[in-house]
């Protein structure tokens, strides 16, 4: 089968004019050509996406992802490299590519402020060539599933964030597109509007065959959307795998939290470490390829009755935390 | 119609039913119109009575001013929307889109114009009559209109092109502001070129300015600045110019798309 997605050692540079220095006789110099540096923003990157598949595409500020973004939208050229996406080249097909991708930047808005959503979907109508009558069906469908009711009819003025989200996502399905981009969707929404933004994207994805690339600072969007994560760091690849390898394979660690008899528990063993301890309640960080969680929880029987006790997964932005900072040090091998 | 024309239309459609909704700019864009219009008739009988020589009677004077006025007051500002549209980054959904973004921008600033234009020209209408009690010749009125418009849309389209360098400037306050400054004076906006020296009418008319003010409005006059017909040929020629820069400065804009989408 065709990827959806297929970037193939692929690089993009940009050309910035910095200031050469302070003072103004620098600054004059300036006014008459400045200094001119390149700054890679993609380094020989290269991934592929199979269609359906939802993807958490992630790294640091300035790591290269909106550049990504842009490169497979086709609203930028790379410098070298293959870029497919559904088939086609971005750069030189994008007004067919159009046909077939949506976008959604959680940070900007593509609906018209001062009228209701709806305008901006008939817009959109006209925009993607859609006959009048499939259109309007695909309104009230989509309008049913994200449970927009009469926010369709509401000047988007006076919508909520997370109402505007749920409306902005609707906009760019409208034309049944086979790929979906998300920058950052859920950002500046509560708990509860995150929640039902994720399970929205989710069910979308699944009942339609849409594969989704979705780029967020939030690991919650990850873990209830995605299934597999790319992370890239200056530029270049730095994982790519199911999530849940993500946190077996690079942080072997576990977080155990114990209910004792005991009001401070101790427990020295070589790779835990007492993350909290009073109250009755100990946090531990459990190194696994050190201390195996059995031997952990035989010390702590043996050196009080315990009576509750809860493991879970190191949090996934630890491990993204650590991935990056052990990129920084060039600790970890590309 | 195409599914072409179908789909910029769109554009023309939404931004009216938008303009419809903001109709306090439009009324405060009036009242501006007003005030100019009070001060500038004020002004001329002022200086008739004070035996100045001037060139016209203070009645077409008011009347010239009020086209102009019209003209300027009727082309919607798109440079401060695409200037911000570029900041916040929202560009990018529309470059995404299977439309050209500076068609659906003219289309949208177009529908705007179709909006203003009406209520400003009743607004001048109203007005210059009150202010000087005479309506001039029917003839006139219906040649100034066509003409107007098509002014107020090629000042639009340069507008346009002035939000497009904001993909390097970010601020284009400074190109807007000199451009006013140039269509103030090489354009006729107060005072027709006529009144003007020849280096100064030279000048004017190498620039597009006088084709969109002061040819149009000057219909009023007793003696026009241009036939009709050379007019026409000039808002043509004009056009193209700026068709042709607007697809130039774009192209070489999405060349320059920075890392934060421009």
């Amino acid at each position: 089968m065709q990827p959806a997605v297929e970037l193939n050692e692929v690089s993009k540079s940009f050309r910035v004019r910095r200031a050469r220095s302070a003072g103004v006789p620098a600054r004059v110099r300036d006014l008459f050509g400045g200094r001119v540096e390149t700054v890679v923003a993609v380094d020989r990157l290269s991934f592929s996406i199979a269609p359906g598949e939802r993807v958490a595409f992630i790294g640091p500020n300035g790591a290269g992802k909106s550049t990504t973004l842009k490169v497979l939208a086709g609203i930028l050229r790379p410098d070298a490299g293959d870029v497919r996406v559904l088939g086609l080249v971005p750069s030189r097909q994008r007004h067919e590519l159009a046909f077939q991708i949506g976008t959604v930047f959680g940070q900007r808005s593509q609906l018209w402020y001062q009228l209701p959503p709806r305008d901006t979907f008939e817009l959109l109508g006209r925009v993607y060539e859609i006959d009048g009558r499939s259109h309007r069906r695909r309104i009230d469908l989509l309008t049913s599933l994200f449970d927009l009711g009469t926010l369709v009819d509401t000047p988007v003025r006076n919508l909520s964030l997370g109402e505007r989200m749920r409306c902005e996502i609707v906009a760019s399905l409208l034309h049944s597109p086979h790929m979906l981009f998300l920058d950052e969707p859920t950002i500046g929404l509560d708990v509860s509007a995150k929640a039902v933004i994720r399970e929205l994207l989710r069910t979308e994805s699944e009942r339609e065959g849409v594969t989704l690339l979705l780029t967020s600072h939030d690991t919650g969007d990850m873990e209830r959307v995605c299934a597999r994560v790319i992370v890239i760091h200056g530029g270049r690849l730095l994982w790519d795998g199911p999530i849940a390898s993500l946190r077996r394979s690079y942080l072997k660690a576990k977080r155990v939290t114990l209910w004792s008899d005991a009001e401070h528990l101790e427990l020295r063993l070589p790779g835990v470490r007492v993350l909290s301890s009073g109250s009755y309640r100990t946090e531990l960080d459990v190194a696994l390829d050190v201390t195996p969680l059995g031997q952990v929880i035989d010390a702590a029987v043996r050196v009080a009755p315990i009576r509750d006790m809860a493991i879970e997964d190191t949090p996934l932005d630890d491990v993204i935390r650590a991935l990056y900072a052990n990129a920084d040090s060039g600790s970890l091998a590309s | 119609m195409t599914a072409l024309a179908r789909k910029y239309a769109a554009f023309a459609r939404i931004a009216i039913a938008q303009a419809r909704r903001e109709r306090a700019e439009v009324y405060g864009r009036a009242a501006f119109f007003v005030v100019i219009l009070g001060v500038f008739s004020s002004l001329w009988r002022a200086v008739a009575d004070a035996g100045l020589p001037i060139a016209a009677e203070p009645r077409s004077l008011v009347w010239y001013l009020a086209a102009t006025e019209w003209i300027v007051l009727s082309a919607p500002p798109i440079h401060l929307e695409i200037q911000e549209a570029i900041r916040r980054g929202d560009v990018v959904y529309q470059l995404g889109r299977p439309a050209s973004y500076v068609i659906a921008e003219l289309a949208a600033a177009l529908g705007l114009l179709a909006v203003r234009a009406p209520l400003l020209g009743l607004t001048a209408f109203v007005c210059a009559y009150a202010f000087t009690g005479w309506i001039p010749p029917a003839c006139a009125l219906a040649i100034v209109v066509p003409f107007g418009l098509a002014g107020a849309a090629l000042l639009t389209a340069l507008f346009l092109w002035t939000g497009l360098l904001a993909f390097w400037l970010q601020d284009v306050s400074p190109i807007y502001w000199v451009g006013q400054k140039l269509m103030f004076i090489l354009g006729g906006l107060m005072l027709p070129l006529q009144f003007y020296p020849e280096i100064v009418r030279r000048v004017a008319a190498l620039t597009p300015f006088p084709a969109i003010l002061g040819g149009p409005a000057s219909f009023l006059l007793n003696d026009g600045l241009i036939a009709p017909g050379a007019l026409a040929g000039r808002l043509a020629i004009w056009s193209v110019v700026t068709a042709v820069g607007v697809a130039w400065v774009f192209r070489r804009a999405r060349a320059a798309l920075t890392v934060n989408g421009g």
